[in-house]
């Protein structure tokens, strides 16, 4: 059981979350994900940013590169171009990803490095306390935006899969399962995969509840959806406004920036041997 | 003494093409030579222009005047020759300019259009005509017409033996050869700081182009196939340098390359390269700022932006390249020492330096060592507890890659413990900052002490101080002025070696700052840390580099 639960994955230290925080359950979802894909910790890499999200990277025996605010997926593309061996998991809030990140977001989809990455999607600043996250609603008021934030949400799985992301999916943290088994889905793809955990803030966000969730989610998989129907992709992901989708909502296959590239093809760059000055003269020679 | 062959003309007339195959022939002749490269902001139209100084030793700097000009429109007749010397010569096409000004007008465009069918060959005929008014053998600038256009070089080999029939030879000639063919090397600065890095290990770059920081990201890219090399354009400065950092991270030798606009977005990311001690060598290659300024000249004012940037203490190293062949071991000892010290480093060059040609001694890849710095597997694994950020006398800390061993790798922005996990204990932080400023004494020790020109005393003397691209013009004032003045350039500039520098002030009747910026910073630098002053300070900011004449000028 221990093994299923993915608990080596998990580091024995003191966590500094909210008490009912989502991303206790997003934890445990990833950890079982790694024990369902069985990799050993240390051929992981998880790449985090700024925010309440990102100290995952101390709380999960991987290695770790928590970096800057926003640029997660930047540094996370850097590791994997230069270690494909290596399983890249980028981990960070819906700030970091979608604001202050949205440009790296929108490039590496461009980009198709395959990396996973789970965004923890609660629609508010936890760690900066409560201000409007770019997947807020129009009209959310906060202490920043108090006569309610006037920017429409952005919506990630609509901009996934219109710049062309192989595999997009959503989960809630309540369904620790089924989250667990959509990052796992996410590691396995080719490419980059994005998974936005939609997940409550009990400190801040006091609108979207568990129970607000809880009434709206709705599973693609017993809907029938095929996730590879990039115009009911579409459809799913712009949705009602009533109804949260939950599962695969586009699986696809396109390239990979490693496809076909003349460098990645061969051993990772990171562990190539240093050039020995014999490997440097016919470019000397060019200069003659 | 030197020879000076300026070509000019708009963009898209071919100035740049004309200006290799000219260097590349004077160099296969035997000849030392410096080949600057200068350019209006725009992609046509504006104004180009190739200056080639011929010498008998090694030239370093350029040259307002010029002995030879050939203009290849109207508007550059106009505006160049108020700078050819008494006695010069101007090669112009007989459509262009006004019979009776003087100049050598040669049916050029007439026969590129008539004989060869290929209008824009007119300045392929010109460049054939100064080619024998230099002495340069037909030979010679054929064969560099053939490297240079390939399948497409017949056409324009007839077009130079066309400008050979119609020019008239010149007198007096260029000197017997000075080299042997394989004894020197012709590059320019931005060729030898992308050799520099294949040569140290460079395995991944990403970068946003920006002038003149571009010319490294297309070296590189060139050669990225053969070496082994990720090159990545990143969708801006900040991906480049976290991108660079993961990368580094997970095992490979990064640069990024930019200029003062670039770098400034990146100046988070050098934070993060101090905080989580991951090497990372920055290319800053130098234009005239603030904004935007003058994105296609040159100039010396981020010195101390490149020293002050980022935020928190930490050490970094920087060096500033003189010539080619000083930017082809600089940045594989930047490479160096940022992999030892685990620090970000900066090479800071100029768009002077990254454009021009100069010879060079033929460059050696073995004269920096190139050593690996990580911990060697096999002790990883007899490890119990690897801690990525221990705490050491040297301040340096064992470093490890991600999945080499089962040890985990752990970096973070936030303050750390030596295992990488985020603290808020004062007194970890406080090992953590002595430990990481640390590293400054070890890499002092590392940096070269000034170069002092003559060697000996400075009793006496007036020294012209300088650093970076500068050196070529500094130099040669210094010889012109000859008795009494003397040359101090630093080529590492941080950590900064402050004892040569008192002597220098210690000795010298007077310290003469020579450089590329209204405010002297390089003064300002070496006052900060030392208290001492330049007496006087030669400024140049209006874009174009210094030349010998600017600081003769300037101190008589």
């Amino acid at each position: 059981m221990a093994e299923l639960n993915g608990e080596k994955y998990l580091a024995d230290v003191e966590i500094a979350w909210c008490p009912g925080c989502g991303n206790f359950a997003i934890r445990k979802s990833l950890a079982r994900a790694l024990a369902q894909v069985d990799l050993p910790p240390h051929k992981v890499v998880l790449v985090t940013g700024i925010g309440q999200a990102a100290k995952i990277a101390h709380y999960v025996n991987l290695n770790g590169f928590n970096g800057l605010h926003g640029r997660t997926i930047a540094a996370a593309a850097g590791v994997k171009l230069a270690r494909p061996d290596l399983t890249v998991i980028a981990e960070s809030g819906d700030g970091d990803l979608y604001g202050e990140g949205g440009n790296h977001l929108v490039h590496n989809i461009r980009r198709n490095v395959d990396l996973t990455v789970i965004a923890h999607d609660n629609r508010v600043y936890g760690l900066t306390k409560g201000q409007a996250s770019p997947t807020a609603p129009r009209g959310y008021r906060t202490r920043a935006q108090p006569a309610g934030s006037p920017s429409a949400p952005l919506n990630p799985l609509a901009l996934a899969v219109a710049v062309g992301a192989p595999f997009v999916a959503q989960a809630f943290s309540g369904e620790i399962e089924r989250t667990a088994d959509l990052i796992a889905q996410g590691i396995r793809h080719k490419g980059f995969a994005l998974v936005n955990v939609l997940h409550p803030c009990p400190s801040w966000n006091r609108v979207q509840t568990f129970a607000w969730y809880r009434e709206r989610l709705v599973h693609l998989e017993e809907r029938g959806h095929d996730p590879t129907d990039r115009a009911a992709a579409f459809a799913v992901a712009i949705g009602s406004g009533e109804e949260i989708p939950i599962g695969v909502v586009y699986r696809t296959e396109r390239p990979t920036f490693a496809d076909g590239h003349p460098v990645l093809a061969g051993d990772p760059v990171g562990l190539r041997p240093l050039p020995s000055p014999e490997d440097v003269r016919p470019i000397l020679e060019g200069f003659l | 003494m030197s020879t000076v062959v300026r070509i000019a003309g708009s963009a898209g007339q071919g100035v740049q093409t004309l200006g290799d195959i000219l260097a590349r022939s004077v160099f296969r002749s035997g000849l030392y030579l410096h080949g600057e490269m200068s350019y209006h902001s725009r992609i046509r139209g504006g104004e180009n222009t190739f200056t080639l100084r011929i010498g008998e030793s090694p030239v370093l700097a350029t040259e307002a005047q010029a002995d030879l000009l050939v203009a290849l429109n109207e508007e550059m007749l106009v505006v160049h020759r108020p700078a050819v010397r008494e006695g010069g010569v101007v090669f112009t096409d007989e459509e262009v300019g006004e019979p009776g000004h003087g100049a050598v007008r040669l049916p050029a465009g007439r026969l590129a259009r008539d004989e060869l069918k290929l209008p824009i060959a007119a300045g392929v005929i010109l460049l054939g005509a100064a080619a024998r008014f230099l002495g340069l053998t037909p030979e010679v600038v054929r064969a560099e017409i053939r490297a240079a256009f390939g399948e497409k070089a017949e056409p324009n080999v007839r077009a130079v033996d066309l400008g050979y029939a119609h020019g008239p030879a010149g007198t007096p000639r260029l000197p017997a050869p000075r080299f042997a063919p394989g004894d020197r090397m012709l590059l320019t600065g931005g060729q030898a700081v992308g050799a520099g890095a294949i040569a140290a290990g460079c395995r991944f770059v990403a970068s946003y182009p920006m002038t003149p920081g571009t010319a490294v990201f297309e070296f590189i890219a060139q050669h990225a196939a053969q070496h082994g090399i990720v090159v990545e354009q990143a969708e801006d400065e900040i991906a480049a340098i976290n991108m660079a950092l993961g990368a580094s991270y997970a095992g490979a030798r990064a640069l990024v390359t930019t200029s003062g606009g670039g770098f400034a977005l990146m100046v988070e990311g050098l934070s993060l390269a101090r905080m989580i001690e991951t090497p990372v060598v920055i290319h800053l290659g130098q234009r005239p700022g603030p904004a935007t300024g003058l994105p296609t000249r040159t100039g010396q004012e981020n010195l101390l932006f490149a020293l002050h940037a980022g935020h928190g203490e930490f050490p970094r190293y920087i060096v500033a390249p003189t010539d080619p062949a000083d930017a082809f071991y600089l940045t594989m000892k930047a490479f160096e020492v940022a992999e030892k010290y685990q620090v970000p480093a900066f090479v800071l060059t100029d768009q002077f330096l990254v454009d021009s040609y100069a010879v060079v001694s033929a460059l050696s890849p073995t004269r920096v060592p190139v050593e690996e710095h990580l911990v060697p597997v096999e002790e990883l694994d007899r490890l119990g507890r690897y801690e990525r950020f221990a705490v050491t006398r040297s301040g340096i800390s064992p470093r490890a890659l991600p999945g080499v061993s089962e040890k985990l790798v752990l970096v973070d922005s936030d303050e750390h413990d030596p295992y990488g996990r985020i603290t808020e204990d004062l007194g970890v932080r406080r090992a953590m900052v002595e430990k990481r400023l640390r590293k400054a004494d070890g890499m002092r020790e590392e940096i070269s002490p000034p170069e002092i020109y003559p060697a000996g005393s400075l009793r006496g003397k007036r020294v012209l101080l300088g650093w970076g691209s500068t050196y070529g013009a500094i130099r040669e004032a210094t010889e012109r002025l000859g008795e009494g003045y003397a040359h101090v350039h630093l080529r590492e500039l941080w950590p900064l070696r402050t004892e040569e520098l008192r002597r220098v002030w210690g000795e010298a009747e007077e310290v003469i700052l020579v450089e590329e910026t209204a405010t002297g910073q390089l003064g300002r630098l070496v006052g900060g840390e030392t208290g001492l002053r330049p007496h006087r300070f030669v400024p140049r900011y209006d874009g174009r580099p210094f030349t010998a004449e600017d600081i003769l000028g300037a101190l008589r």
